[in-house]
């Protein structure tokens, strides 16, 4: 259980928890109904708030435009063909960036993982890199790659490969052994073992570390952005937004968008390893 | 069933790592791969990756050499490290005080909870670096937008985690502190922050190492010291050494702060440790 608890930010199981358990308690759709009005009057309340400090010129609207305006000029945004490409540009870099994070991750991680001497030295290894700010290999690689995607993609995998190597490689460790044992005994030669067992009883512990590396990656995606010169992307778009100085609602208009996009992204992965990993006692119902 | 226990033991006994896994094996490792990095660039030295040794020599001149009335710190180092880690700290603790008190009233009210969760979770998955031109925006290009965009970003982490360790409090708990009559303050500070306190660090420990990454990409945009600063501008006059050693600085700045949070976390927790270490035996 300390692995774990090393392993995973304790946040999603706590809230799993208490889903489970305030749905055997009250019936789950007057619970739903009741969390939607809720949140609904919640996001009203904010958006009567700054439409009203706006209009009413109690901060300069040239600061804080109008919610409704940010809104439509979000909307609209989906119409400009230059956006649209900078915004195709960001969510392929993430696409790309999370899928070579993903195989170098788990794949390295089953490697360091399967061994029990290799899983302690590289255990420290990673944790002696992990905790170093990777924006800051961000100008050095601007200067060897330039500004186009494989810079974007080396800093993005650099940036979001620890929590899935860290995962895989204790989820790995973390294998019954008996289970291996088991396999080994009815005959199943090594690959086998890793292919139907090693890797299906660490699958959760994966999906997690996939789940936490993709918020970092779109971060690392859009900071990436903001500061290449010449870079395409929605961070782009943000940073000469405010560069020309005239564009403050775009400025808050590529905000809304950057968090819708990155609330779809958080809602998707916890979707899929809640559909599937939900049988699973560590990341599912605890 | 006692097959399995036999075939086990030797195993659960590798869990407990002794000191040659523990600690030998990992620095053999880096030892060799920092040999391996010297070997590459004496050989084919390349100017982007200076031979380690070279960067240690340097870091050491650029940041340790300065008068003893300063701790040895240079000037380089005392305007830009020591004002990075500034913003870092006061950001990180602004955030983190912010960040426990709405946890703590979002734990303890359901009403306050779900009317703010969809806000919550939409701001939280704005991708942070993408809100710092708004910050410039709104309150210009100095220190104090740095501390507010650091403290902005490490919020959330410490918000989700305080509520979650508030709600898991068994209601009893809360309970009897209302039938002691204690005032709400006194029931939250003696009884709702220690309990939730095990959650709030982890919160707080994702908190201060991206309150680094926060501090340094606030100052990659109209900043005029700091290390991200300087990193950017040691990349345009192309001064690789120098940029290595801002980078090692970095690298060190961070370690040092993951390893003072856990000491802070095991003094503060060593009541919790210990009960759970005689619960698990």
């Amino acid at each position: 259980m300390s692995v774990l608890n090393q392993t995973r930010p304790e946040t999603e199981r706590g809230r799993d928890a208490r889903r489970a358990r305030s749905a055997s308690r009250a019936p789950a759709r007057a619970r739903r109904t009741r969390l939607v009005v809720r949140g609904v009057i919640g996001v009203l309340i904010l958006a009567v708030i700054i439409e009203i400090v706006s209009r009413a010129g109690l901060v300069d609207p040239q600061f804080l435009p109008p919610f409704s305006s940010v809104v439509v000029q979000a909307v609209l945004l989906f119409g400009d063909l230059g956006f649209l490409g900078g915004l195709a540009a960001t969510i392929l870099s993430f696409l790309l960036g999370i899928a070579i994070a993903s195989v170098l991750g788990v794949g390295l991680g089953i490697l360091f993982g399967l061994s029990q001497t290799v899983y302690f030295a590289m255990r420290g290894v990673v944790e002696l890199i992990r905790p170093m700010p990777p924006v800051a290999m961000i100008p050095l690689v601007i200067l060897i790659l330039g500004n186009g995607l494989s810079m974007k993609l080396v800093v993005v995998v650099f940036a979001s490969v620890w929590p899935i190597l860290f995962n895989t490689m204790y989820g790995v460790h973390a294998v019954d052994p008996a289970q291996r044992e088991m396999a080994r005994s009815f005959g199943k030669s090594r690959a086998a073992v890793i292919g139907r067992v090693i890797i299906p009883a660490a699958a959760p512990l994966i999906a997690t570390g996939i789940r936490i590396a993709s918020s970092i990656a779109l971060i690392i995606v859009i900071t990436v952005e903001l500061i290449a010169g010449g870079a395409d992307g929605l961070g782009a778009f943000i940073a000469s937004s405010r560069a020309s100085g005239t564009g403050v609602i775009y400025v808050y208009a590529g905000i809304l968008i950057a968090g819708m996009l990155g609330l779809a992204v958080n809602l998707t992965m916890a979707a899929l390893e809640r559909r599937w990993f939900g049988w699973n006692a560590q990341t599912g119902v605890k | 069933m006692t097959a399995t226990a036999v075939a086990r033991k030797p195993r659960i006994a590798s869990h407990r790592p002794g000191w040659v896994r523990r600690y030998a094996a990992p620095v053999f490792v880096i030892v060799v791969l920092l040999l391996l990095w010297e070997l590459a660039a004496t050989v084919a030295p390349s100017p982007f990756f200076p031979a380690p040794s070279r960067i240690f020599v340097s870091a050491w001149k650029m940041f340790f050499t300065g008068p003893p009335e300063h701790l040895f710190l240079t000037p380089l180092m005392i305007e830009n490290g020591l004002t990075t880690l500034l913003r870092m700290l006061i950001g990180f603790a602004l955030g983190s005080v912010v960040g426990a008190i709405l946890g703590i009233w979002s734990g303890l009210s359901q009403l306050f909870r779900e009317v703010t969760n969809p806000v919550v979770e939409f701001l939280r998955s704005i991708p942070a670096s993408a809100t710092l031109p708004l910050f410039i925006i709104l309150l210009g290009g100095d220190d104090g937008m740095r501390i507010a965009f650091v403290a902005y970003g490490v919020l959330w982490f410490v918000l989700i985690n305080t509520a979650l360790g508030v709600q898991s409090i068994h209601p009893t708990q809360i309970m009897m502190g209302r039938s002691f009559r204690l005032s709400r303050l006194r029931q939250i500070l003696s009884i709702v922050l220690p309990a939730a306190l095990p959650q709030m660090f982890a919160g707080l420990r994702i908190a201060l190492s991206t309150s680094l990454i926060f501090a340094i990409i606030s100052e990659f945009m109209v900043a005029t010291n700091g290390i991200g600063y300087e990193l950017i501008n040691t990349q345009a006059r192309f001064q690789f050494l120098s940029m290595w050693s801002w980078m090692l600085l970095l690298a060190v700045i961070g370690l040092l702060a993951n390893v003072l949070l856990e000491l802070v976390e095991a003094r503060v927790l060593r009541w919790h440790r210990l009960f759970r270490n005689v619960g698990n035996e």
